[in-house]
């Protein structure tokens, strides 16, 4: 079958300023993460030029997704809150809600609720900044979107070929790109100059026994991931799951009950986030 | 604490937050009882769902949630994870229908 240049693909994400499918609101809020030195001022003065922004911003932060749902009234104690990492991956991640909207009906939804099932087993194994986990997945399929936006009428042979073959949309992906969201979405995240601990975990979250940076970090995102498509929430490409790379499963060590109370704890948000729209 | 649409709250249900209409007024406080009176009287108030305390019955049949679930696992039987993650699914589901 005829494939598309991956070349081709690397091409687009690197001039992705320029390309007509990107909202000139993203591209003005990327000029400004982009920045290596952007402070905390700059940014929440950013989102407070903008209502819609500043709407959007505060809904997220008060969703279960975060672990103050509700207290938060103003874009300042937000990012004082959060941090600048956490901010940063959370402006992208409210900014592409259109576009996911828009291309991939429940991709979203798989989205937050990657977020929240990594964020509650980054809590469970002690990790020292769950939001920032919670943002990996947030943006983990981020590739999703540009492939979709790009390559429409490629990216749809790939969702057909999940239905027809039953492959995993990752593996389909590969048949017409020769290259996956996972490496997409990294590119993006070099390209907008994200930290390295986040475009790591895009890039090996299918793969986390292969980072050498981030192996802990992409085995939690990765078994979100997994946990989202069992529990059948929102809609990552396909109907399916993958295994879980062992690897990943021996270094987090869950057994069927921390599981089972993972499932539990998520259930809640899970159920009130279903109707989170921007 | 899930979200309940109006269609299906039943009397009896506790509201887990202050129920509130689209211009942001309180109608119901939290930890209220719904009754039939009260639910009438919210579905006319401008009000887009309700949060209650407990879990909500799961809008399909637990047959259907349990047939998905061995749907989605179909390329996955036999690994052994995943065979520990289904059977913590399948709990989990079981767990949904059974608090009501």
């Amino acid at each position: 079958m005829s494939k598309i240049d991956v070349r081709l693909v690397r091409e687009k994400v690197e001039n992705i300023h320029a390309l007509p499918t990107i909202p000139k609101v993203l591209n003005k809020l990327l000029g400004v993460i982009e920045n290596p030195r952007v402070s905390l001022n700059e940014i929440s003065n950013f989102i407070s030029g903008d209502p819609a922004l500043t709407t959007k911003v505060l809904r997220m932060v008060n969703s279960p997704v975060y672990g103050f749902p509700g207290r938060i009234s103003s874009v300042n104690q937000a990012v004082i809150l959060l941090g600048l990492t956490v901010v940063k991956g959370l402006l992208l991640g409210v900014s592409v809600f259109d576009l996911m909207q828009k291309t991939m009906i429940g991709l979203w939804e798989h989205s937050i609720g990657t977020a929240i099932f990594s964020r509650i087993i980054a809590v469970r194994k002690g990790h020292k900044e769950p939001d920032e986990v919670s943002v990996n997945g947030l943006l983990h399929d981020i590739g999703k979107v540009f492939l979709v936006l790009q390559f429409p009428e490629e990216y749809e042979k790939a969702l057909n070929e999940t239905q027809e073959s039953g492959v995993v949309i990752y593996e389909a992906e590969k048949n017409h790109f020769n290259t996956s969201h996972a490496s997409v979405g990294s590119w993006m995240a070099r390209k907008w100059r994200f930290p390295l601990g986040l475009i790591d975990v895009i890039e090996y979250h299918h793969k986390p026994h292969l980072t050498k940076n981030t192996p802990l970090e992409s085995s939690i995102v990765h078994i979100a991931d997994i946990l989202v498509r069992a529990r059948g929430y929102g809609f990552p490409g396909d109907n399916l799951i993958m295994p879980v790379q062992p690897e990943a499963w021996e270094l987090l060590g869950l057994t069927e009950k921390d599981l089972v109370e993972v499932l539990k704890e998520a259930e809640d948000s899970l159920q009130m986030t279903e109707d989170l729209t921007l | 604490m899930p979200k309940v649409t109006l269609d299906n709250l039943e009397p009896g249900m506790k509201t887990a937050k202050p129920v509130v209409n689209n211009t942001g007024m309180v109608l119901l406080g939290e930890n209220t009882e719904l009754t039939a009176e009260l639910i009438d009287r919210i579905r006319n108030m401008g009000v887009d769902g309700v949060c209650v305390h407990g879990a909500a019955r799961p809008s399909k049949p637990k047959e259907v949630f349990l047939a998905e679930l061995d749907d989605r696992f179909r390329n996955v039987g036999g690994d052994p994870h995943m065979d520990i993650v289904k059977r913590a699914m399948q709990i989990h589901i079981e767990g949904l229908y059974e608090q009501n």
